[in-house]
């Protein structure tokens, strides 16, 4: 299942299936001692100058089956990703073609299987178990192997030579090209491949459009074109199986310890983080708790995950004795650069703060929910109310000095809190300053003209009050605590 | 180099001279550091000279819980805090500003005048908690962590021995934490180091200072609002 890509632009594949173990000494993961087994091929010197053109054979597998009426429905989305997962047996470089083929790479599992022939006699194999209709075909470009396929060929074509010739005889609505172009082409007079072939290449390019011209040149390997190969994903999935029923959330506390260690163990590996996490708990009678945790920031350390689920599991109150615990991360993200710096933590406080400033919102939301921890900002508004939000995505990250300091800085004094909703006055003021009018907003139907003092009730505090001045009743709108 | 130089300057009398040395209030004994108190933390002027003068140290100390028993809300209260929050956040020029942290304020602390008296609002936390025992522990949690210059916390009323553990916090933290609560705890014990109540007079606010540890209890005369 390892492929290197070799510095001729050969493919090599190590562990594939029948396997005689001379050659699976040979070419085992990472490099051979020298002297264990003679090179399986060596890939020919480039010359000086000119850079040897890969050569690629394209295994394509369609599956009609799949329901190619709904585009990348999640059903059709997961069967693909488990074919391309057993699809990894026979190459490193798998393809999803949606809505309901796969293309394989196989020149690079040439050197191991020996012929095209032998190959496909075993991905045959492996998929005649699959309750799954399939044609296959065989190419040295994507889009020919596809278009055979998909005719129902079951041809294999090495050379890019006789492409041509083996696509004349396909049909033109292989090529899955949208309708519209294809009612032209019969409205033309043309049904095959071959005959679009023949005409010349200026007017196709005006009646189909560039893009058509550009297939066709595709699949006659005139032209390169790059495909994005299938990546499996990866997810932590740990479980716990408990001899006798918990009952209580310390003790579970206990047995995650060693289900976050290796969880942080697994994203250590792979110098990733998650930012997500669920916890499992699985009873006798009753359907499974879930357990979702959120984190502020990407993270693979062990102690923030570990304060974080405990912080959840402590909130948590168990419907019935719990049998058995799971932890399983959600996708693995690129851990941020800063927590890459091996120095972090020694450059003083800067690191440091960071990351404990995202684990104490962590550890904040984790056990008040996500609503009741925000930032706020100011906006550029005239309406008291609008010139102000919550802001729940806080900016926590290394060095961000509050990027989005308002540069419009108001020279009236506003009050440093803000009522809710103004309060009808009744009593009468002494004003120390005013009035400052604000009318605004008539466009979305919140529309204020208000008059703003600042009145002086009779003990010492100052409010600020507005008059409406349609209706002239006094409001009180907010406090200068 | 003040040693050596009083050392050869008293030449004969070395032993009377060392003891001498010893006294002298400018030389920093290394050993011994027990006999002396610490090195006062340090504190954040208030912005109000008259205010700063009654202070020990001249100002709000860190690392210590202040305890501000209100009439009423809206008696200034958060301008009272408000130049030494702008200070704490201005004075740390390389890396980020600390955090500031209030939870459960009244009402909603209004962006545009934080502002406008130059709080840093990109580092400034509301945590509305769902009741008193969650915003106490909060407060602790924020007190503790280390990254929030000042923990700002409302409260109805509370038991003496949570105020203790929101101090020991505060001191783990090296942060200041305030709690705001109704001027009727005012003659309950409190393990505050500073106690001030704020009541309604006739013209203005008036400012008392009911505890302070190193410093005289008793009326402050400064405009507040």
């Amino acid at each position: 299942m390892t492929a290197r890509r070799l510095r001729g632009g050969a493919w090599r594949t190590a562990a594939a299936k029948p396997i005689t173990p001379d050659l699976f000494e040979g070419s085992g993961r990472g490099d051979p001692p020298a002297s264990a087994a003679p090179p399986l091929r060596v890939p020919p010197a480039p010359q000086p100058g000119t850079r040897p053109r890969p050569r690629q054979l394209w295994y394509a597998v369609v599956f009609p089956e799949l329901p190619a009426a709904l585009p990348a429905t999640s059903v059709t989305a997961s069967t693909l990703e488990r074919l391309c997962l057993s699809a990894h047996r026979f190459t490193s470089l798998v393809s999803i073609e949606m809505p309901n083929a796969l293309l394989l790479e196989i020149q690079g599992s040439l050197t191991l299987f020996g012929s095209p022939a032998v190959v496909h006699a075993a991905i045959d194999q492996a998929w005649s178990r699959l309750a799954l209709c399939a044609h296959a075909a065989t190419a040295p470009t994507t889009l020919a192997a596809l278009w055979l396929a998909r005719a129902g060929r079951g041809v294999c074509v090495e050379e890019p030579a006789l492409l041509a010739g083996a696509l004349a005889t396909v049909p033109i609505a292989c090529t899955a090209w949208d309708v519209e172009r294809l009612r032209t082409l019969h409205a033309m007079g043309i049904t095959r491949i071959g005959e679009l072939l023949r005409l010349p290449r200026s007017g196709l390019s005006r009646r189909l459009g560039p893009t058509a011209v550009m297939d066709l040149d595709i699949a006659l390997a005139r032209q390169r074109a790059p495909r994005r190969a299938f990546v499996p994903r990866q997810r932590f999935r740990g479980r716990c199986d408990f001899e006798t029923e918990i009952e209580t959330v310390a003790y579970l506390q206990k047995a995650l310890e060693p289900l976050i260690e290796r969880c942080a163990q697994f994203l250590r590996e792979r110098q990733a983080g998650v930012q997500v996490l669920e916890v499992r708990l699985r009873h006798r009678a009753l359907p499974v708790t879930r357990v979702p945790v959120g984190l502020a920031s990407i993270t693979g350390e062990r102690r923030r995950l570990s304060d974080v689920l405990n912080e959840k599991l402590k909130s948590l109150e168990l419907p019935a004795p719990v049998r058995a615990m799971e932890l399983s991360s959600g996708s693995l993200l690129p851990l941020p650069a800063d927590s890459l710096d091996a120095f972090a933590g020694l450059h003083g406080a800067g690191g440091r703060t960071s990351e404990t400033a995202a684990q104490l919102v962590e550890r904040l939301r984790a056990r008040l929910g996500d609503e009741a921890v925000y930032g706020v900002r100011s906006v550029a508004a005239h309406r008291p109310e609008a010139a102000w939000q919550r802001v729940h995505e806080l900016c926590l990250s290394v060095g961000a000095r509050g990027g989005l300091t308002d540069l419009r800085v108001l020279d009236r004094p506003r009050p440093v809190w803000l009522l809710n909703a103004p309060v009808l006055l009744s009593a009468d003021l002494k004003f120390d300053e005013g009035p400052e009018r604000i009318e605004s907003g008539w466009w979305d139907g919140k529309g204020v003209a208000r008059d703003y003092y600042i009145a002086r009730p009779s003990h010492g505090a100052r409010w600020w009050v507005f008059q409406e001045r349609h209706t002239k009743s006094w409001y009180l709108h907010g406090v200068f605590a | 180099m003040v040693k050596t130089w009083m050392l050869r300057e008293t030449g004969g009398h070395s032993e009377m001279a060392l003891a001498d040395l010893l006294a002298d209030a400018r030389i920093w004994k290394l050993k011994d550091a027990s006999a002396n108190p610490p090195p006062s933390r340090p504190v954040w002027s208030t912005g109000r000279s008259a205010l700063d003068a009654r202070l020990p140290g001249g100002g709000w100390p860190t690392a210590s819980l202040v305890e501000v028993l209100l009439e009423t809300s809206g008696l200034g209260e958060v301008q009272l805090f408000l130049p030494a929050l702008v200070e704490c956040q201005r004075r740390v020029d390389d890396s980020a500003p600390p955090w500031l942290v209030w939870i459960a304020p009244p009402h909603e602390p209004y962006a545009p005048a934080l502002a406008q008296q130059g709080i840093e609002l990109g580092h400034l936390l509301v945590v509305r908690p769902p009741s008193a025992m969650e915003a106490l522990w909060a407060a602790e949690q924020a007190l503790s962590s280390g990254v929030c210059a000042a923990v700002l916390l409302w409260l109805q009323g509370t038991d003496d021995r949570w105020l203790r553990r929101l101090k020991l916090a505060a001191e783990a933290g090296g942060s200041l934490g305030v709690l705001f609560r109704p001027e009727r705890h005012r003659f309950e014990s409190s393990p505050a180091s500073l106690r001030l109540a704020l009541t309604r007079g006739e013209y203005a606010t008036q400012l008392e200072l009911l505890k302070v540890q190193g410093g005289r209890p008793g009326p402050v005369d400064c405009r507040l609002v």
